[in-house]
């Protein structure tokens, strides 16, 4: 831990703070999967947001491995795991109420999934 | 936590306004709140993770009825408390010595 | 309640805050956790030097360029770098194109998450309870307060910044601008198209005064 110096200030901005992490984690789902996100409701910090919970999406995308904020803001580690973009539609998300034609891409990790 | 930052899908909350030449920031404490914010951040006592986490304690209708950067005030004003490196006494003292010397003109 | 009365109380509680604020700032410095020469150069790189503008010049590039925009959309984090554009709050970009057949919208419904080495800080409407609420369940409602009717048919993808992915949109490059340079383009590239609420403005618009934030 250290003062952070006037002199170093535009290095640190520039060199930003990567939550990727280098780590040949597996997996456990790929584009095109049917996901459910999990019905959780942690007390403590958690990226899924309520909205999404319990309703089913598919992937789009692997980001990689990144730091677990879930755990990472409570001290317990990175716990590193796969992101995913998960693509939800409106009609999912909102009822029979929702549009037809839009959707809501969330960026979720694995342990926030479960298959559909 | 199912906490009051947790907004999406929610209703009743109106138009969104905007403001006109929006500046950066609002006033001076914004500024120094924001800079503050990053400076500690730096430092290393914490991640980032953990400052979101600090913001989202602010209780549910205390988070809906104040600004943006009142946010980020309560979660520093936390972090810094919690990781013992100020105290509330402390923080509540040297507010009372400012009040103090602005209410007698001193700066 | 009168409203001198909350016009006095509002007053007070900002007071407050400030005090608070300066507070915490004259104790961090005191004991040396904070320098507060870096506070002064933090404020400015992103009062001042920090923007739109960053982020208009890498949508102009990709209108004017389809080899960088085909890179742009396969590694945004990359092809931003070569703009030299990068670092804090967009170490992972994500460019997203708007085509007659999709419009994109960024948010961020837990916090603020936004694209500061390509925006700069974000707008308090993006940060506030109405936009992050609303957009995710009603998002041509939205558009429209901003002033965008979509067809019916275009598809609405709203992405919601849960990680540390960063996203772009780069909007639809406008009509009659097939001679433009890049600097030229650039001026027609606001901060609200490239957070998705808005088109680029057109050359019409430009004439008439509008300006790129």
């Amino acid at each position: 831990m250290a003062r952070l110096e006037a002199r170093r200030v535009e290095a640190v901005l520039r060199k930003g703070s990567s939550a990727r992490v280098d780590a040949a984690v597996p997996a456990r789902f790929r584009a095109g999967d049917r996901v459910c996100a999990r019905n959780i409701h942690p007390a403590g910090h958690t990226r899924l947001p309520r909205y999404a919970r319990g309703r089913q999406g598919t992937i789009t995308q692997d980001h990689g491995v990144f730091i677990f904020p879930d755990a990472h803001a409570h001290g317990a580690g990175a716990r590193p795991q796969h992101c995913y973009s998960v693509r939800f539609s409106a009609r999912e998300l909102w009822g029979p109420q929702g549009d037809t034609r839009s959707a809501v891409y969330i960026d979720l990790w694995d342990d926030h999934l479960e298959p559909a | 936590m199912n906490g009051a930052h947790d907004l999406g899908g929610m209703h009743g909350f109106g138009p969104v306004e905007r403001e006109r030449d929006e500046p950066v920031f609002h006033a001076d404490w914004e500024r120094r709140c924001f800079a503050l914010t990053l400076a500690m951040g730096a430092y290393g006592a914490w991640n980032l993770d953990a400052t979101r986490y600090a913001r989202e304690t602010m209780p549910a209708g205390e988070y809906l009825t104040t600004g943006y950067y009142e946010h980020w005030l309560h979660g520093l004003q936390r972090q810094l408390i919690e990781q013992g490196l100020l105290t509330r006494e402390e923080i509540e003292a040297r507010m009372a010595r400012l009040r103090g010397e602005s209410d007698h003109g001193a700066t | 309640m009168t409203a001198r009365e909350h016009e006095h109380e509002h007053g007070s509680h900002l007071a407050e805050v400030d005090l608070r604020v300066r507070a915490l700032e004259s104790l961090l410095v005191e004991k040396g956790l904070v320098d507060p020469a870096a506070l002064d150069v933090l404020i400015d790189t992103y009062e001042h030097k920090v923007g739109p503008r960053n982020g208009a010049r890498v949508v102009a590039r990709a209108w004017s360029d389809p080899a960088y925009r085909a890179r742009l959309l396969d590694d945004a984090t990359g092809a931003i770098a070569e703009l030299g554009y990068g670092g804090r709050q967009g170490e992972h970009m994500m460019a997203v194109e708007n085509t007659p057949e999709v419009h994109n919208v960024v948010v961020c419904t837990l916090c603020s998450c936004y694209p500061w080495p390509v925006l700069g800080l974000p707008p308090a409407w993006y940060k506030s309870a109405p936009y992050r609420s609303r957009v995710v369940i009603d998002p041509r409602g939205v558009l429209a307060e901003f002033g965008l009717v979509l067809p019916e048919e275009t598809e609405v993808r709203v992405w919601d910044s849960t990680a540390e992915l960063r996203y772009l949109v780069v909007p639809q490059r406008p009509p009659g601008t097939e001679s433009w340079s890049e600097a030229e383009l650039a001026q027609l590239v606001t901060r609200d198209s490239m957070i998705g609420v808005t088109r680029a403005l057109s050359p019409a618009d430009l004439h008439a005064g509008s300006e790129a934030t």
